[in-house]
């Protein structure tokens, strides 16, 4: 692996995107300001506002660096540089992860703290569930920009995604085990939200795991 | 290395609706081929199969001693590549661009960059999605020529230019060929352009290498001849006609593998030779193009 030049190529997706993501961490921050009102109208705007800011910036980020890629015709530059496909692919997942990273973690840290402060910690694994399964339906998207490149392929991945959330929201604040201990003081991690957990960690393993199965198989890349 | 910056053998790639098919193509080092062929015909697919971007199915690639596509990293290191359908960074300036590809590539000469931004009039500063479709393929240029590879491979990039900015971007890769250990591969749809730089030349039409020898050897074999038959007189069916049309007692022959003695076997037939033409590499192109697919369809 030529890390030198995955290096590069990450900090170029980072230089074309530090603008919209510093937007991002903003719109990030006012969702926990409404989450920390402490009314309960304010918690579902600031929840509302937390969801939408990570899939705006996942559909962002896969958009513009991987299909936006191939769509402005900037791909056969970038493939002309001394690099595989695999290195290629390497470079799009790492920079496409890190960079989700920023605002995802960021976003979720500034949760984890103001919750326990507000000695809300209860809210604490219901949060870390919702922004991970966040963090699952991008690396889907992300797995399906990188081994389509196409706008269209992309967009049934968001669509699948979003679908797929509004269940899991449904599930997630209807199980027992979950919201049985949000109203609590402390952060109560039960078996069921363990394995919730488990379960979604699998998941983007699994999905990055098949993109560079299925992206070694691929002959053309023009 | 065997003194072949480019060697292609049995080289095969199938799609749907198009086979680029049998490609055998050598292309020693220090040389200047331009590889011709119209819409359609597999110059672009045969460069990318070059550049490791495209796999083929069958045959062998070989880059400047390396394996394509398995060795394509270590390759391009050496190859520069500029395709007409190549876009760079809209977002970004050129300035930022050369300090990419510099960090990339321990090779760039700064000082040869600042020459070319110079000579092409091109701006660092400006964003890329604000120039003209010239300037963005002088800057690819620029960016590819400063880095100094010893393969330089080019699809079409003249292309949509003006004759200012193709005559400058010729002139740029004409000065880059001083270097003699420079190697360049240029496919293009005009012949003029091909003509004016290449010492070999290779045409390709529906997927097959049909022709490719050096520059010279083109125009020296091939010569359309002016004949006065008279009535009574069969024209001899000489070997390498390619192609005769008649007009009363005018007949003209195209043909490929022209010797004088034709003109002696013409006449000892009764037929006058009225003249012996040189042809463009144009009309080269093209007779030999028509003449390959008559056979094809007969």
């Amino acid at each position: 692996m030529n890390t030198m030049i995955i290096k590069q190529l990450i900090l170029k997706d980072w230089y074309f995107l530090r603008v919209p993501i510093i937007g991002y961490l903003a719109a990030g921050a006012l969702s926990l300001v409404l989450i920390c009102l402490g009314t309960d109208a304010g918690f579902f705007a600031g929840l509302v506002v937390l969801i939408t800011v990570l899939i705006a910036v996942g559909i962002h980020l896969a958009m513009s660096t991987v299909v936006g890629e191939r769509k402005e015709q900037t791909l056969p530059f970038v493939m002309s540089l001394p690099i595989s496909y695999m290195e290629y692919t390497t470079a799009k997942i790492l920079a496409n992860l890190l960079i989700f990273l920023v605002p995802w973690s960021a976003i979720l840290l500034a949760a984890l703290a103001l919750f326990t402060i507000g000695n809300a910690g209860g809210v604490i694994p219901f949060t870390v569930l919702l922004v991970t399964e966040l963090f699952a339906s991008y690396t889907l998207l992300l797995a399906v920009a990188v081994v389509s490149e196409s706008q269209s392929w992309s967009i049934g991945a968001m669509v699948f995604g979003n679908l797929f959330l509004q269940a899991y929201f449904y599930w997630i604040t209807h199980h027992p085990s979950i919201v049985g201990t949000m109203k609590g003081h402390v952060a109560i991690w039960t078996s069921g939200g363990i394995t919730v957990l488990i379960t979604e960690i699998a998941i983007i393993l699994l999905l990055i795991g098949l993109t560079f199965f299925f992206q070694a198989r691929k002959t053309d890349f023009i | 290395m065997n003194g072949l910056a480019v060697q292609f053998a049995g080289v095969r790639k199938e799609y749907p609706h198009f086979t680029l098919d049998n490609v055998n193509l050598e292309l020693p080092t220090g040389s200047i081929m331009g590889f011709i062929g119209a819409n359609g015909a597999g110059k672009s697919t045969t460069l990318r199969i070059l550049m490791g971007l495209v796999h083929q199915d069958r045959g062998a690639v070989q880059v400047l001693g390396f394996d394509m596509p398995a060795q394509q990293a270590v390759a391009k290191r050496d190859v520069g590549f500029v395709s007409e359908d190549m876009r760079l960074y809209g977002a970004a300036t050129l300035a930022w661009h050369m300090a990419f590809i510099r960090s990339i590539y321990p090779s760039w000469d700064q000082a040869y960059a600042e020459s070319l931004l110079k000579r092409f009039d091109l701006k660092a500063e400006q964003k890329l999605k604000k120039v003209s479709h010239g300037q963005r393929v002088k800057a690819a240029l620029l960016l590819v020529l400063a880095r100094r590879p010893r393969l330089l491979v080019l699809d079409e990039p003249t292309t949509g230019l003006d004759p200012v900015a193709r005559h400058e971007v010729l002139h740029a890769l004409m000065e880059a060929l001083a270097d003699e250990r420079r190697t360049i591969l240029f496919s293009s749809q005009n012949t003029l352009d091909v003509e004016q730089i290449s010492d070999q030349i290779t045409f390709i039409d529906r997927g097959r290498i049909i022709d490719s020898a050096d520059k010279e050897t083109f125009l020296e074999r091939w010569r359309r001849l002016r004949l006065d038959v008279p009535p009574a007189v069969a024209l001899p069916a000489l070997p390498g006609i390619v192609e005769t049309t008649s007009s009363g007692r005018l007949a003209v022959v195209t043909m490929n593998g022209y010797e004088p003695a034709v003109a002696a076997a013409y006449h000892d037939a009764g037929v006058t030779v009225q003249s012996v033409d040189s042809m463009t590499l144009e009309e080269i192109f093209v007779v030999n193009v028509q003449n390959r697919r008559e056979r094809s369809v007969a």
